[in-house]
């Protein structure tokens, strides 16, 4: 019954020279199928998992639901090193390699971005107060919180509305599903960057000062945007690619314009803040319905050629 | 092989072994404590809870290595805290809008400690939500420390824009907020890998940095 190494071999091969072993002691595989995580790139390793029973069919052993923090991790796998490098790829425009590319395709986090967010609403919080201090007298200064959320508010729409708009455009005017939602999010958090210190900057009462940095800041970062966009809007219709990478570059210099006349421009010493807020309130949304015009004007003239 | 099997086959014949023992617990600390604290004075519950306070006040102004803040974390401190500062750092209120003043420094520091918490828990670390909470609020301290100190300094008349009082307020404001950066990176700063350690204590260092420029930026007091 049994050969000499201990398996078990058939009778009626045992006669035979060539013997065919029946192997039916199988050694413990050192495979487990849970450390093929999906989408799992860095070493989580303080969290315990048991070896699956032989009988399971699922690989994943944990399921988390939307109320649980650990559904949300699997945005947040990313390192000091990773948003570093994103931080800097964001500002530097290359022609040839797409900054997405190299950077944020394999693993888009939503850490970068959002703490970009806050940092900027923070500086430009901050800031804006600075210069408030330095130019009311000291009897009528006070911390100004309204800013504060007005500001919030005026960043964190454009963070989430321009991902919104070029997702849409993308799916359905140009039916290409290259960009997920969540990397376009990525993208553009990690494109206000550049806008931290150049908000620190802006508290110089210098009126060129003021205006030279908000050009420079948003053609750097929209240019980024607009090299990573390209190869996908690349089509046919020459016109429609160049009129909506002008569309990207233009939101993108109006956000650092409206934030520059609500907390920075002194140009009038007699400007009353509600009128100022006023101002940039209605500006932002007269250019938003420009904007969708433009958007959709753009969509109507390939149908008319 | 019968010989293998065949204890197999005799033990089931015999009776099964009783096991015998005592399973109750001896009665500890907790239990005859929890009885005692109902019936002690009030004095002394207010006595030890003060005392445990204070000594946590202790280990976040003078950071040591030791597990009181974290295991035993509770947020009398961090309210306590927070609720000086908010009075602090009014200025030139009417009545009506001084409520609202509290409320928004209040807040402010509510959902920043919230956010710092629920981001290093997003990030894979160890700690819960309350211990977070309880580290963040007592290493408070030096800023509000200085917050007194810049009130006090606020009364000394000055004419100019920048002199020098202003710069000395802003010293003594940076140095506590380098002071307690350090100690709740001394707490914090070991809950967590070590290649995503700066992304956890980033947050942190932000919502320091906003109460530190508040403080500064409080030019009158009442």
């Amino acid at each position: 019954m049994f050969s000499n190494d201990g398996f078990l071999t058939g009778k009626a091969s045992s006669s035979n020279s060539g013997q065919t072993h029946v192997f039916t002691s199988f050694p413990n595989s050192a495979v487990d199928p849970e450390d093929e995580h999906f989408g799992d790139q860095s070493s989580d390793t303080d969290k315990l998992v048991l070896p699956l029973p032989a009988t399971a069919a699922d690989a994943k052993p944990e399921q988390s639901y939307v109320w649980q923090i650990e559904y949300y991790q699997k945005y947040f796998q990313i390192d000091t090193q990773q948003v570093l490098e994103r931080l800097a790829a964001s500002v530097t425009p290359r022609p040839n390699k797409s900054y997405f590319d190299s950077t944020i395709r394999q693993n888009p986090d939503l850490y970068g971005p959002f703490w970009v967010c806050v940092t900027f609403i923070v500086t430009v919080g901050i800031s804006g107060n600075i210069v408030n201090y330095f130019h009311l007298p000291d009897a009528e200064f006070q911390i100004d919180f309204s800013r504060i959320t007005l500001s919030a508010i005026l960043v964190c729409l454009y963070w989430w509305l321009m991902p919104t708009f070029i997702y849409f455009f993308f799916r359905w005017r140009l039916n290409r599903i290259e960009y997920t939602f969540l990397e376009l999010l990525c993208l553009y958090g990690y494109s206000l960057a550049i806008f931290i210190p150049v908000s620190v900057l802006w508290i110089i009462p210098i009126n060129w000062l003021q205006w030279t940095l908000t050009f420079i800041a948003s053609l750097v970062s929209g240019s980024v945007l607009v090299v990573t966009f390209w190869p996908t809007i690349n089509s046919d219709h020459k016109r429609l690619s160049a009129i909506s990478m002008l569309v990207v570059l233009l939101a993108h210099l109006l956000m650092a314009v409206c934030i520059m006349f609500v907390f920075f421009h002194i140009s009038d010493s007699n400007i009353n803040p509600k009128s100022v807020t006023t101002l940039a309130t209605t500006t932002l949304s007269s250019t938003s319905t420009l904007t969708a015009t433009t958007i959709s004007t753009t969509t109507v003239t390939p149908k008319a050629v | 092989m019968d010989t293998d099997q065949a204890p197999f086959l005799t033990t089931s014949t015999q009776g099964i072994d009783m096991i015998e023992g005592d399973i109750t617990l001896p009665s500890n600390r907790t239990n005859s404590n929890e009885l005692s604290t109902l019936d002690e004075p009030v004095l002394d519950t207010i006595k030890r809870d003060l005392g445990a306070v204070f000594r946590k006040f202790g280990y976040a102004v003078i950071p040591r290595h030791s597990s009181t803040l974290l295991q035993q974390w509770d947020l009398w401190g961090p309210l306590i805290l927070v609720t000086t500062l908010a009075i602090l750092l009014q200025s030139n209120a009417t009545k009506s809008s001084a409520g609202a003043q509290f409320a928004e420094v209040f807040t402010l520091m509510l959902i920043g400690s919230i956010a710092v918490t629920v981001n290093s828990q997003l990030l894979g670390g160890k700690i819960s939500f309350f211990q977070s909470v309880c580290v963040l609020g007592y290493c408070l301290l030096p800023l509000l420390l200085s917050a007194f100190v810049n009130n006090i300094l606020l009364y000394i008349p000055t004419k100019s824009t920048i002199s020098i009082l202003h710069i000395i307020r802003f010293l003594v404001v940076m140095a506590a907020y380098a002071w307690t950066m350090y100690a709740s990176v001394q707490f914090l700063g070991q809950t967590q890998q070590p290649n995503r350690r700066m992304l956890v204590l980033y947050p942190i260092f932000l919502f320091y940095f906003l109460i530190a420029w508040l403080i500064i930026l409080h030019a009158h007091p009442k």
